[in-house]
């Protein structure tokens, strides 16, 4: 071979370096088809479709099936849901092989939130720190924390005790009271940061906004019906007292209804004569003379029911204005101050027949829990009221209090919530077929 | 020899190097196109059935220009997937080989068998590890004709035959007997197939040139489902200098297919729909381009610069429209487009010094790049007549927007390898081939691996005396894991506020350790020459694939439903002997045979922990040592092996005989060991309907298929299990020679007359048509995965060139 083929090919040499330093370039594909994790959280409007995609999943988890209503006051038997499935929750027969009844019976959904909301926390502190106004990045934290801790409330609530979703200590079982605590922390953190009205993305006060998704007022209420489950009166007190602090203009929290991609949830899951409720047990719920049946429900005297008014058909309130003097009763009651307690159940019962004011500390529950079942229909927290007041056995016939201390308040587990978990289905269920 | 005519005893001689290529092939594993008797059906590999041991071309479907499934010591842990199909390559250029999604039509019914010289089946690991994550289940390389040296040679054929279905009992097809007496008339028996070839040569100092052109036509037995292909090619090497060399290749091929029978859109339709059922459209439609250049440089004495570019391009497109009789009182129209391109750059640095007398060698130092991209486009939608839909309108316009679907998608992929070729032969003796490649790849995070093989021939004839050759291999390669998942994937979960906002999550997080299946492979042979025209060879592989990509299903309460790992283990393991031989070689007669058979046994060798817990979940039922393609049921409350869909023993015997200037060829074709599961047509039931509990009927068997979804669990009865074992007389072809009657025309160089004919007997105890109609070794209800009946084609041609 010759010198000059050999500088020939020593010219080569600089194209075969950069032939292999593109390497790396070329096998770099982000495919069109589908959108990857890695790198896409690079502007606000994504992080925020982040914080959306955890409210959608809170959404899944309470409306599929209508779980809200099957958690709360369909498994009461105050309501009735039009769907097949509904006569075996108000019976409690809810180990039933029916496949609907078996979703129910699955937490899958409700953890989705904690992750999701786990992610969001994760973007927003490793986020660059253009990507985020400091009102954008306190936002989205306290957001996913209320999600997260509503969520972890939810789960308790219906099965007791649970598996942790944190990375510290995933799959460790939690007792419910421990539970109730985590989620009490994480929505007294969320309290803190969330302001009192969201803008929206021109910078402007948006009551609209602010009511679908969590704020100062919605996290205060969470936090003070939490801490009112784990029976701290005197803190659930000074919760809702701070609210009246600055004067601010409150706002409630409710899901904002739309398409699901992922399951068959219809967009307005409340249309319709979907819930509805016996006309005997509304003459017996409201009597005659209340006020608020009629804007509560339509009767049909000739059908012989009463189907719930829904104002809003685009969401579904959850944590209500409302039920703000009921837990401020409650609060005053349970740290030992009757008589604003009985203030503030006044007020919030206009229009009721009863006469509150003579309550004594020992008749006080009963008309507490009478008015939240009247007032709060609907937003499911009726079961979870009977089981806070310990009055499963005395409202739902089909359990004994022993039945109660062997775990029949609670949801069974479902196969795929055993499996994977140091849990084990509870005595009660574990007789039943 | 003097008595015969010059152009004869020309005549003779090129038979007699064909069989001889023949014998030599299965050795070589090269096979000569013209010696091969070549099929009436489109499609390359339909030459191919019988001819080389371990090569397997099931004929499932006579829907003309469907792909036949190809296997090539291939496996997979879906058995029915593409992975498990070889390589295909035209002159070393990666082509798309894989029907398209939306017509299905064969991209290797792009070429006739007419244009290509020569076939070579690469087997053994040392020459698949040059090809790394390319070529983990064999590799088919087709080398097309070129021009010869010459002014100008005009090579012209045409043959034209029909489909016939013989010997068509319905009550046992599985089209009619599942159905209709309404679908008898779908069926045409008589059918044309014709096609049309020219070639046109030369060559000389300057380098060669090929061009040509054909035609295709095949009606098919299924009325109005006419595949018809215009191919124009062009084969050009030009001297630029004595050193320069370039290499063009150009392959443009039409090709459609059209569907006018229903029960290619659903099978499941319960009754007879309309009288014939073919007033439907659907026209698919594809445009292939291949086209590839070749730069030869040589440097010095010994050493040589390659490169070659090569794009392989498909555009498929299909329209379809359904009236309203068959969708009761809707009509239904779409149109779909996918674009397919393969972009391949290959390199080479060769050099082949002196070493000395008895040691020469040959090292290759290359560089491969390949990047394909795939481009979908669907539209379609639905009307009813009632709101503005019209029989008569073939396309469907003005859609409202809730009853169109759209669809776009988009993949890309990139490969880039190095490789490292060493070859050393001493004398006769010993032949040494190392291999080292590495090959990084757009799917993974961890972009590269590294595939060394080593492979030794050795010649006993010398040292021992002994008309023996041994032969040694043993490697590493790599199969492609999809998809790409090392960066995760985000989900759109669902409008929020006002459905202005949509909310987004993880679908699945990072998955950073995935790579390429492990493909190891040894292979061990021995090939004896008994006499010097009769070799028998013995070849033993053991192929072991690891580390595939599965989905694994976590806790419900890690708030995501699965991550990726990669795990589980698979075997192929089989022998392959072939006996090639020439019994008689005359003057006037000559009679050589090829005989070929490979026992193969596939098996799971480890599947990952807690399995039902992943998306292999469907093979809890297999233990270790079960095929991969066992056939899985359930009996009871229990899963059940109760078959395997993939032959033990199969092969092919091939025998060519000529008679003065007539010869013949017939090769049969056999597999023996598969079974067939068919699905009954009267014991299904929603689960929920018989409590849960599948009533077990007389006259068929105890197992049973759970099928629909969570929701509405359906079971679907077995009628039979049934052994699908099979000779068939695949191809027969007599041809004339008649170039002596043009001895006073010297240009005319050959002539004949030819008769050739397809699946002309099958010799099974199988219940249906053909046995191997079903593609996963299950004839379905709804005969979804069941081919078309396949038909005997004759067809009566002549040959001449000039």
């Amino acid at each position: 071979m010759n010198i000059k083929i050999y500088s020939k090919l020593w010219k080569l040499i600089p194209i075969v370096v950069i032939s292999f330093s593109s390497c790396t370039d070329f096998l770099s594909v982000t495919p069109d088809n589908r959108t990857e994790v890695e790198g896409y959280y690079t502007t606000a409007q994504r992080v925020d479709q982040a914080v959306v995609g955890t409210y959608v999943d809170l959404r899944r988890a309470l409306l599929s099936n209508y779980s809200w209503l099957m958690y709360g006051e369909a498994r009461a038997a105050d309501v009735t849901v039009n769907v097949d499935f509904q006569p075996y929750v108000a019976a409690q027969r809810l180990k039933v092989d029916h496949y609907e009844l078996k979703q129910l019976t699955d937490w899958g959904y409700f953890y989705d939130v904690i992750n999701s909301a786990n992610e969001v926390l994760d973007i927003v502190n490793t986020a660059e720190p253009e990507v985020l106004s400091e009102y954008q990045r306190t936002l989205y934290r306290g957001e996913a924390l209320a999600l997260k801790s509503m969520a972890y409330f939810y789960l308790t609530r219906i099965w007791g005790d649970i598996p942790s979703g944190e990375a510290s200590d995933m799959g460790q079982p939690l007792t419910a009271a421990a539970a109730v605590d985590r989620a009490a922390a994480y929505a007294k953190e969320a309290k803190d940061l969330l302001p009192w009205v969201l803008l929206n993305d021109d910078g402007i006060e948006s009551a609209a906004l602010t009511a679908v998704r969590f704020n100062k007022t919605a996290a205060s209420l969470l936090l003070a019906q939490e801490e009112l489950w784990a029976n701290k009166g005197s803190e659930a007190l000074t919760t809702l007292q701070a609210l009246f602090a600055d004067e601010a203009s409150l706002s409630g929290f409710g899901l904002s209804l739309g398409i699901d991609r992922r399951t068959e949830i219809p967009e307005t899951p409340l249309s319709g004569t979907m819930v509805s409720m016996p006309l005997d047990r509304l003459n017996s719920l409201y009597p005659e003379g209340d006020t608020r049946r009629a804007s509560l429900f339509t009767v049909s005297a000739s059908q012989g029911t009463a189907t719930l008014i829904v104002k809003d058909q685009s969401k579904l309130d959850l944590l209500k204005l409302g039920e703000l003097n009921l837990l401020l009763a409650e609060a005053y009651w349970r740290s030992g101050q009757l008589e604003e307690a009985i203030q503030y159940l006044v007020t919030a019962a206009e229009g009721a027949t009863e006469d509150y004011t003579t309550l004594s500390d020992g008749t006080f529950a009963d008309a507490l829990l009478l008015e939240r079942q009247r007032l709060l229909v609907g937003t499911g927290q009726r079961f979870f009221d009977l089981v806070r007041f310990g009055k499963v056995s005395t409202f739902v016939p089909e359990f004994s209090e022993t039945d109660v201390q062997n775990g029949a308040a609670y949801w069974p587990l479902s196969e795929s919530s055993i499996s994977g978990h140091s849990l084990t289905q509870s005595s009660y269920w574990a007789n039943q077929q | 020899m003097k008595l015969l005519p010059k152009r004869f005893c020309k005549l003779a001689s090129v038979f007699l190097a064909t069989s001889v290529a023949i014998g030599q092939a299965h050795a070589q594993d090269v096979l000569v196109m013209d010696s091969l008797a070549i099929s009436n059906r489109s499609g390359v590999e339909n030459s191919l059935q019988g001819t080389v041991a371990g090569l397997r071309v099931k004929d499932w479907t006579g829907t003309p220009g469907t792909q036949s499934i190809i296997n090539l010591r291939g496996l997979s842990l879906d058995p029915t997937n593409e992975a498990t199909a070889p390589l295909i390559l035209i002159n070393g250029v990666p082509v798309i080989t894989s029907p398209s999604n939306v017509t299905g039509i064969n991209p290797l019914s792009y070429y006739s068998p007419e244009q290509i010289e020569r076939i070579e089946i690469l087997k053994s690991v040392d020459q698949l590890a040059a090809y790394g994550v390319q070529a983990p289940n064999g590799a088919i390389n087709l080398i097309m004709k070129a021009g010869k040296a010459g002014p100008l040679h005009l090579r012209g054929s045409a043959s034209a035959g029909v489909n016939v279905l013989h010997d068509f009992d319905y009550r046992t097809d599985a089209f009619y007997d599942f159905n209709s007496t309404a679908r008898r008339k779908v069926f045409e028996s008589g059918s044309i197939v014709h096609q049309q070839n020219i070639l046109v040569d030369g060559g000389g100092d300057y380098g060669s040139y090929l061009f040509g052109l054909n035609n295709y036509s095949d009606e098919g037995v299924l009325k109005s489902t006419k595949f018809g292909r215009q191919s124009l090619f062009l084969n050009a090497k030009y001297n630029i200098t004595p050193k320069l060399k370039a290499h063009f290749y150009n392959n443009l091929a039409l090709t459609n297919r059209d569907g006018r029978y229903a029960g290619e859109y659903s099978r499941a339709f319960t009754l007879p729909v309309i009288e014939d059922e073919t007033f439907f459209m659907d026209k698919k439609r594809n445009v292939a381009f291949l086209s590839s250049i070749g730069l030869s440089y040589q440097l010095g004495p010994g050493l040589s610069l390659n490169t070659t570019a090569g794009i392989s391009y498909e555009g498929a497109s299909r329209d379809i429209y359904i009236p309203s009789n068959i969708l009761k009182g809707s009509i239904y129209a779409s149109s779909d487009a996918y674009k397919r391109q393969l972009i391949s750059i290959k390199s080479a640095l060769k050099y082949q010094p002196t070493l000395s007398n008895d040691w020469t060698m040959d090292l290759t130092l290359g560089h491969e790049l390949r990047a394909t991209d795939n481009r979908l486009t669907s539209v379609g939608g639905s009307r009813s007549l009632e709101s503005g839909g019209s029989n008569f309108v073939k396309v469907v316009t003005g859609y409202n927007a809730n009853q169109t679907d759209a669809l776009s998608d988009h993949d890309v992929e990139q490969l880039i390898g190095f490789y490292g070729i060493g070859k050393w032969s001493y004398r006769d003796d010993l032949k040494v081939n190392l291999v080292l490649r590495t090959d990084g790849s757009s799917l993974y995070q961890n972009k590269w691996g590294f595939y060394p093989a080593v492979g030794v021939v050795y010649n006993l004839a010398n040292t021992l005396k002994l008309p023996v050759t041994a032969k040694l291999s043993a490697g590493k390669m790599g199969m492609l894991n999809r998809p790409q998942a090392y960066r995760g994937e985000l989900v759109a979960k669902g409008d929020y506020y006002n459905g202005n906002s949509l909310g987004i999550g993880q679908l699945y997080p990072a998955f950073r350790d995935a790579k390429s299946v492990d493909v190891t492979e040894i292979d061990a042979g021995l090939s004896f020459q008994i006499a010097p025209s009769i070799t028998f060879d013995v070849n033993y592989f053991n192929k072991t694939y690891q580390d595939f990509i599965y989905k694994r299903y976590l806790p419900n309460s890690q708030g995501i439903d699965y991550q990726y790992e990669t795990g589980g283990k698979l075997g192929l393991s089989g022998f392959e002997f072939t006996l090639n031989g020439t019994w008689v070689h005359s003057d006037h007669f000559t009679w050589s045979s090829n005989l070929n058979l490979a026992a193969y046994n596939n098996q799971v060798k480890e599947l990952p922990n807690d399995l039902t817990n992943t998306s292999l979940a469907y093979l809890s039922a297999l233990s270790e040592g079960d095929p991969i393609t066992s056939l899985v049921a359930y009996e009871g409350n229990q899963q059940k092996v109760i078959g395997n869909s993939e032959a033990k023993l199969f092969g092919g015997i091939s025998n060519t005989l000529r008679f003065k200037n007539i010869s013949a060829s017939f090769v049969f074709n056999y597999a023996s060991g598969t079974d067939v599961l068919t699905e009954s047509f009267g014991s299904r039931y929603d689960a929920a309907s018989v409590d849960h509990q599948f009533p077990l009927k007389n006259a068929e068997t105890p197992y049973y298929f759970i099928q629909g979804d969570a929701k509405n669990p359906v079971y679907q009865g077995i009628r039979t299990i049934e052994p699908a074992s099979f000779i068939r007389l695949n191809k027969a072809v007599v041809t004339y020679h008649m170039a002596s009657l043009f001895k006073k025309n010297q240009r005319v160089e050959d002539f004949q007359l030819f008769l050739r004919g397809d699946n002309l007997a099958t010799f099974t105890k199988y219940s249906g048509f053909n046995p191997e109609e079903n593609v996963a070794g299950v004839r379905r209800a709804d005969l979804s995965y069941t081919g078309t009946p396949l038909p005997v084609v004759f067809a009566l041609g002549s040959k001449i060139v000039f």
